[in-house]
């Protein structure tokens, strides 16, 4: 008897909600936002034929690059863990405002550098492995996908969301136990409380952020600064700009002191 | 006279893991029973009502396939059940008297099963189905909403321990599940993760990636 009337109830429910669904629901939602940002075209205008094959080639090896640039991956990210949205998010060093930049002068290494040499940097730091020679196809196609990013976007300019943010001054020393605390609260549920990332049947769902597996002590994300910078507008996943400026510095700080690989 | 010694030592010992495993039985069989029969207490329903014995799931009502969900997730959604925090106006009604044991038990029961799907009562639309599958892969990030499968693992397989699997879970429950996220009383997701996302999701791509998770396999 009690059985039944909760079936009731439940069959109730869902009625309750087919009328919501068709209803009143529709008009609560807001229109899609215009983007400040330059928009790159979409995925599905890349031409067919060997330019398209090459971009689409360079696409699977920014999202999945052990598997398509196996020889050159030392650990367990992909490109795509820092450059949010293939590529594409602002202010995760997108392709689009990378392209047109290069070729520029660097300071890390005192020298014009091309785009190919940017890439090679962050297979060697960021990606902890061996840069693949600049003429190889793994090159190639990564520049062919940036290219294609880029079609529309004015040269040699520097576009708004380009690059990562530059977070002003902290008004306190940035501090790792105030981080701890903060990468209890908001990070660890992805990237787990040792920062050994998680898995999901194997694949990594969430990527290392220290340890082994992780970037190493060469790369962007390993100065306090720059990290900051990325977690302030890129995480938690889809909550972006929502830590404290404060709350970025300390939790980069705290990520920065823990172990990972040296730099080669 | 050393194998002795050996044995005298290393006795306790076994009968400690002998005793773990037998407890590990027990709170499998037990909460096989509740599954099954209830805890016997008044206003508690026996789960396979909706769920079925072997966690399959009701799609015709919108009960949930539970097989295979994490004991973690399993237990902490009928303890939020019970705090209120998770709208579940159905199971409201039903988990009240669960003790932590209970609870544990019958988490522990349904994470270890797998059956296969239950078919949907549905046939999904191939338009909603190919909109679906571009949001779970691509995401709609002009709308700050990053691919399904980032955090819902591989084909929507799930990420241990809190990410619930969503692949293979029947259309009612997942589409029930976004509109209570978005305008309901779901409010016990970490972070408020999910309840962000269902509300920047328009009416119609709810329901795309409700048929598309739906027409997918469950994971093993
Ligand atoms: C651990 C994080 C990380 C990973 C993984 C990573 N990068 Fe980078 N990448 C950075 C950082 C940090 C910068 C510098 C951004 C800045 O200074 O504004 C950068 C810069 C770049 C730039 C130049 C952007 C610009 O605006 O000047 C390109 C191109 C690039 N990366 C490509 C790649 C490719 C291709 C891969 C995969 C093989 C990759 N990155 C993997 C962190 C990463
Ligand atoms: C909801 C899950 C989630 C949460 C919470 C989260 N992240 Fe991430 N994080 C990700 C994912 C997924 C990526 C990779 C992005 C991709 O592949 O598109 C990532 C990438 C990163 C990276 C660059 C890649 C690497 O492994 O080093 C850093 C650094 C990072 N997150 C730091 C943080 C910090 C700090 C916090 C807390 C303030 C945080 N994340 C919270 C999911 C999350
Ligand atoms: C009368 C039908 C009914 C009974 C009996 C019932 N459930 Fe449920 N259960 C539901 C419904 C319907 C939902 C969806 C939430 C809601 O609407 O209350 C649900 C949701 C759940 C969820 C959340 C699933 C998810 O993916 O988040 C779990 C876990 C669960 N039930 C476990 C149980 C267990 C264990 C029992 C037995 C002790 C049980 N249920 C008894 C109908 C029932
Ligand atoms: C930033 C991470 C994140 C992303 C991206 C995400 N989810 Fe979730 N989702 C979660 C978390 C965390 C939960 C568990 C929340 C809880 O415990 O209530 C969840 C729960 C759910 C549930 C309830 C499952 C159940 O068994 O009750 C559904 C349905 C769901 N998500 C669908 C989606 C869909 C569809 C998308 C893509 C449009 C998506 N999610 C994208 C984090 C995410």
């Amino acid at each position: 008897m009690i059985q039944r009337t909760l079936f009731q109830k439940g069959l109730l429910l869902i009625l309750a909600l087919g009328l919501l669904t068709s209803g009143s629901i529709a008009s609560a939602e807001s229109p899609e936002g215009t983007s400040r940002f330059f928009s790159p075209p979409p995925e599905d205008s890349i031409p067919s034929g060997p330019f398209g094959d090459l971009v689409r080639k360079g696409e699977r090896i920014f999202t999945q690059t052990r598997k398509y640039a196996h020889p050159y991956v030392g650990n367990d990210l992909t490109c795509e863990s820092c450059h949010l949205n293939r590529g594409r998010k602002a202010y995760s060093a997108p392709l689009w405002g990378a392209y047109v930049l290069y070729p520029r002068y660097r300071k890390k290494n005192h020298r014009v550098n091309t785009l190919e040499d940017r890439i090679r940097g962050c297979f060697r730091f960021s990606m902890n492995g061996m840069p693949p020679p600049s003429d190889s196809e793994t090159i190639k196609a990564l520049v062919a996908y940036s290219f294609w990013m880029s079609r529309g976007a004015p040269v040699g300019e520097k576009l708004t969301g380009r690059g990562m943010i530059n977070l002003e001054s902290p008004k306190r020393t940035p501090d790792p136990f105030s981080g701890k605390k903060v990468y209890a609260a908001r990070c660890a549920l992805c990237h787990g409380l040792h920062g050994q990332g998680r898995k999901s049947h194997g694949e990594t769902a969430f990527p290392p952020v220290w340890g082994a597996r992780s970037f190493n002590q060469g790369a962007g994300l390993f100065k306090v600064s720059k990290l900051a910078g990325f977690i302030k507008m890129n995480m938690p996943l889809s909550k972006g700009d929502s830590l404290t400026d404060q709350e970025a510095w300390d939790v980069a700080a705290y990520i920065d002191s823990q172990p990972r690989p040296k730099k080669p | 006279m050393r194998s002795i010694i050996l044995a005298v030592l290393f006795l306790p010992v076994l009968f400690f893991w002998e005793g773990e495993k037998a407890m590990a039985d027990d709170l499998v069989a037990w909460g096989k029973h509740i599954a099954e029969a209830g805890n016997g207490k008044p206003g508690n329903t026996a789960c396979m009502e909706c769920h079925r014995l072997t966690g399959g799931g009701m799609p015709s009502i919108g009960g949930p396939r539970i097989a295979g969900q994490t004991m973690e997730y399993i237990s902490r959604e009928i303890r939020e059940v019970q705090q209120g925090k998770r709208y579940g106006p159905v199971m409201a009604g039903v988990v009240q008297n669960l003790s932590k044991r209970d609870i544990q038990a019958v988490a522990t029961y349904y994470s270890q099963l797998s059956p296969p799907k239950v078919s949907d009562i549905h046939t999904p639309s191939p338009k909603l189905v190919s909109l679906g599958k571009q949001i779970a892969h691509r995401g709609l990030w002009k709308k700050n909403i990053p691919a399904c499968i980032q955090c819902h693992g591989q084909n929507g397989y799930g990420v241990p321990p809190l990410f619930p699997y969503i692949a293979g879970q029947n259309r009612t429950y997942l589409l029930q599940q976004l509109l209570s996220y978005a305008f309901l009383k779901r409010k016990d997701d970490p972070q408020g993760l999910m309840r962000g996302i269902a509300k920047r999701l328009s009416t119609e791509e709810r329901k795309a990636v409700a048929e598309y998770f739906s027409s997918l396999s469950p994971p093993r």
